[in-house]
């Protein structure tokens, strides 16, 4: 009779374990992803995306976060600040316990007005407007994106030993693009450089030389490009080149990415260019072979954003223990973690309550030797 | 001085490419009536078409280019059969099929998207990357190579539509479909045949566009619109309102930008001013039609 007992216990406790390990197949982390599938933000939001995706991949196979699996939720925001917020609401809805936001700078913002209602904790691991923390007072909000203030300063102190007294500075139309022309405008002036002239290329121009003519008419100390829109600054470099200017050229993260040197090609040797993305980190060239090895193609900077994002989201629910909201914005907060983005050493950590993560000394500036993006030639702002 | 002369070469090339886009418009609007906003895609369709042909298959340029017009044509023919004709030969007001081929824009674009991805891909230079100098005008190889291939366009699409039989036929279905019907001339092939034109048109500027601006996926919308404001501006009545529309919207683009005292980016602003302008002043354009003015 006891043996009998003794059975039953044992099925009995069997089966609790295999509803409970049912119930954990079945009851996944929900992630909630915004991205911009069709729209402006597009081109960066992909390999955001892509890097995301690959980092919940290794984490599953890993075993996951507490033991269960992530699933993503990815919802495409075409860029739009109008329905981004909508998206927002959906995922929460959907039982999302954080929202990774990938698209645009505004649409992030307007996303922000549904996670602080709902307390559910948001990050942007890509975004680099510097408002998105200054301008809502959200506690579950945090971005891990480098500053635009942050890049020009690091940009600045590189630029700072060549004694600039005038530059140019020139953008494109695009949101982005005008953001940060702003942030650049304010930290050269700041710098005590004059910005002696100005120029914006529209989207969709077919020439920049009626911009480059005037730059060259104003001959400047050098050129700062804070445009984001690759064909359009791919045009200002052919300007450049066949007017055969010689001042030099400092970019912001833009020329960061790999196609310049497919689409600009012979039009590259010499640019600096700013960067959140060492190649000779450690943790850089363990991530490059681990996703060359699962993808079969080459990750850049974009997709290692996405990748610390997801990692950075399971970081803080394994040490909440659960992902009870609170409890998971308590952990974010207290985050001190080493990812694939920001010079050798630099750790994503929010000190005195900041919501920004990226270290302001972790940005790098690289040189672009011929066309291939060439070795950093300067970290930090000091 | 020098920079003016500079932007003389920079707008006439600029102005070649809006004249191309608006001639495809206007060879598809003179006997159809349809204006087909998908021409910006089709020149996306063609700088794609230049970057495989050419880039990626090696095929000599010449050849690539022959061959992506080839495909052009087949393209253009096929849009006019799906999109344009069941609507017509049911008897839709004309705006549906204009409707349809706004959808045909985002289908072409978001299979281009869906290919290719959001990146841009390099189109090659038919004679390289590089400055000529002719007296005291200045400019790229490429700006000199678009130049010369649009007059040439241009020269063959007047002799087309002035000098033979078919391009009569096109004219007369233009002046009066039924009429044109009446003495025989088969309005359904002339429609197809519009769309092939124009398919082809829009792919050449997109091929000589390309190598400066690259093969991306959202290039075609900003060129639809800016060889919409060239048809408008020079008239859907003759050939060469095109080429004068298109010239005057890239130089007034360009010395806009170079020389009018406007906060950076204002300047964007002019093409559609200058649309909105011809519109409410002169709505025919700046050449009337032959038939028109007689």
């Amino acid at each position: 009779m006891k043996r009998c007992k003794l059975l039953i216990g044992a099925l009995a406790l069997g089966a609790t374990g295999i509803v409970a390990g049912g119930a954990m197949a079945q009851d996944p982390i929900r992630i909630g992803v915004i991205t911009d599938k069709v729209g402006p933000a597009r081109p960066y939001a992909e390999p955001i995306t892509e890097g995301v995706v690959y980092g919940a991949e290794e984490l599953n196979r890993r075993g996951g976060v507490l033991g269960r699996k992530i699933e993503l939720l990815i919802e495409d925001d075409q860029g739009r600040p109008d329905i981004s917020a909508a998206m927002a609401r959906k995922l929460v809805d959907a039982g999302a316990a954080f929202i990774l936001s990938l698209s645009l700078t505004q649409a992030t913002q307007q996303q922000q007005t549904v996670t602080m209602e709902t307390r559910t904790p948001q990050l942007t691991p890509s975004n680099s407007g510097d408002t998105l923390t200054t301008q809502i007072a959200n506690p579950f909000f945090w971005q891990t994106g480098p500053l635009g203030s942050t890049q020009i300063a690091t940009l600045l102190s590189y630029a700072r030993a060549k004694n600039l007294k005038r530059v140019a500075l020139i953008s494109d139309n695009s949101d982005l693009g005008q953001l940060l022309a702003k942030f650049f405008r304010a930290g050269l002036e700041k710098s005590g450089i004059q910005v002696a002239i100005e120029e914006v290329v529209p989207r969709g121009a077919t020439t920049a030389e009626p911009q480059l003519q005037k730059i060259r008419a104003a001959n400047p100390d050098a050129m700062f490009m804070a445009g984001v829109l690759t064909p359009e600054n791919v045009l200002i470099l052919k300007a450049y080149r066949q007017f055969g200017l010689k001042f030099p050229i400092h970019s912001s993260y833009n020329l960061s990415v790999p196609q310049y040197s497919t689409v600009a090609k012979g039009l590259l040797d010499g640019i600096t260019f700013v960067d959140a993305y060492d190649p000779a980190k450690p943790e850089v060239k363990a991530f490059v072979e681990a996703y060359e090895k699962a993808k079969g193609k080459t990750p850049y900077n974009l997709h290692g954003y996405g990748y610390d994002g997801i990692r950075l989201v399971a970081d803080a629910i394994g040490r909440a223990g659960s992902t009870d909201k609170e409890a998971v914005r308590a952990a974010m907060q207290a985050t001190n973690f080493a990812g694939v983005m920001g010079a050798q050493g630099m750790k994503y950590r929010f000190p005195d309550g900041k919501r920004t993560g990226f270290d302001p000394e972790g940005m790098v500036v690289r040189v672009y030797e011929g066309d291939r993006q060439g070795r950093v030639v300067h970290v930090g702002t000091r | 001085m020098r920079d003016l002369l500079e932007l003389a070469v920079s707008a006439s090339a600029t102005g070649c490419v809006y004249a191309l886009l608006a001639l495809a418009y206007l060879v598809m609007i003179r006997p159809t009536g349809i204006i087909n906003f998908a021409v910006g895609e089709w020149a996306m369709v063609g700088a794609f078409g230049a970057f495989l042909a050419v880039t990626k298959v090696e095929l000599p340029y010449p050849v690539g280019v022959a061959a992506v017009l080839a495909c052009m044509f087949v393209v253009g023919w096929a849009t006019e059969r799906i999109a344009v004709r069941p609507l017509v030969r049911a008897g839709a007001p004309l705006l549906a099929p204009i409707l349809a081929l706004l959808g045909m824009l985002v289908v072409f674009r978001e299979s281009v998207a869906l290919a290719f991805g959001p990146d841009p891909y390099p189109v090659p230079y038919p004679l390289g990357f590089g400055r000529l100098e002719l007296g005291p005008l200045a400019g790229s190889y490429q700006s000199f190579f678009i130049i010369g291939t649009t007059l040439a366009t241009f020269a063959l699409a007047w002799l087309f539509f002035e000098r033979t039989l078919a391009g009569k036929c096109f004219a007369a279905v233009a002046i009066d479909r039924r009429a044109a019907a009446l003495v025989g001339i088969d309005r359904t092939r002339v429609a197809a045949l519009s769309f092939a034109a124009g398919a082809v048109i829009a792919a050449l500027a997109g091929l000589l566009v390309g190598p400066n601006v690259s093969a991306h996926y959202l290039m075609g919308v900003p060129l639809a619109i800016q060889g919409f404001t060239a048809l408008v501006i020079g008239g859907v009545g003759r050939v060469e309102g095109a080429l004068l529309g298109g010239l005057l919207l890239a130089f007034a683009e360009q010395l806009t930008a170079r020389y009018a005292p406007l906060p950076p980016g204002y300047a964007q602003g002019v093409p559609l001013a200058l649309l909105m302008l011809f519109l409410l002043v002169r709505p025919t354009g700046l050449l009337a039609e032959r038939g028109a003015r007689a």
